[in-house]
């Protein structure tokens, strides 16, 4: 067995067991703190997957902003003092069966569907071809999402102080 | 291990996700549920662009888990603005209890 596969074992238990977590505690905050762990997983199949750049941009950005964020917005608006109030399930036999037939079906799809492979990626630093990517083949898309981040950012700065101002 | 193992990797992560986004009453719990939907589109970009990579660019794959990455940011912080609001006007964020809009 090679070292990769191990630490593909390494992380799809980590990632399923914490996302578990994530999915199923009672307490809000658990759940915030948790998505921090499945979301530096997450960064640990990109590495497998050679994108060493990708997992960089996925720790930054996922786990150091959007989760912080999200840790936030949780202590801000959730009494989570009384967890049962703050992560209220409801339905939860129903969606557990929704869920996992859901899974099913798409684990025999991926089971029956024969995957034709190409030749396998290479693991080698990626950081310099996607810069060239990005400012030539993909320059309108990256344009656009940046105009998009930051009406994103201006939008909710806009939408929260409106209701100051009432 | 081979492509497969990562897409069942993924598709645990979304069942996951879908389950939260269908039975959490607070806000924020459907927006974690949406975050793990999108690591896992993202998980199976990153799979299929190691494993079949496009002729023209190798990397086109890679890109686009950068943007899904991106606009998780984008979204996260529009519905983080929308749930402060609404808890400034509501005194919670139950999304079964926010049924009136502008009022």
């Amino acid at each position: 067995m090679h070292v990769p596969d191990l630490f593909f074992m390494f992380f799809t238990i980590f990632v399923l067991v914490t996302a578990s977590i994530v999915a199923f505690s009672s307490n809000m905050l658990h759940s915030a703190f948790t998505l921090f762990f499945v979301l530096f997983g997450m960064a640990g199949f990109y590495v497998l997957l050679g994108g060493d750049f990708v997992a960089m941009v996925q720790l930054m950005v996922y786990a150091g902003g959007v989760n912080v964020l999200l840790i936030f917005g949780t202590m801000l608006t959730g009494d989570i003092a009384k967890p049962e109030i703050s992560n209220l399930s409801f339905q939860g036999i129903l969606t557990f069966f929704s869920g996992v037939s859901f899974m099913a079906v798409l684990l025999t799809v991926f089971e029956k569907t024969e995957w034709t492979l190409l030749e396998k990626g290479v693991r080698e630093p990626t950081t310099a071809e996607l810069g060239k990517l990005l400012l030539k083949d993909y320059i309108l898309p990256f344009e656009v999402i940046s105009f998009l981040l930051l009406a994103a950012m201006v939008g909710s700065v806009l939408i929260v102080l409106q209701r100051e101002k009432d | 291990m081979g492509l497969s193992a990562y897409l069942m990797v993924s598709a645990g992560l979304f069942a996951l996700g879908m389950i939260m986004f269908i039975s959490k009453k607070n806000t924020i719990g459907i927006l974690m549920g949406v975050e793990l939907v999108l690591n896992s589109a993202a998980l199976n970009f990153m799979a299929f662009s190691y494993f079949t990579p496009s002729k023209g660019n190798q990397l086109d794959g890679q890109i686009f888990a950068i943007f899904i990455i991106l606009l998780a940011a984008a979204e996260a912080v529009v519905a983080l603005g929308i749930a402060i609001a609404a808890y400034k006007e509501y005194n919670h964020v139950q999304a079964d209890e926010l049924i009136s809009l502008k009022g």
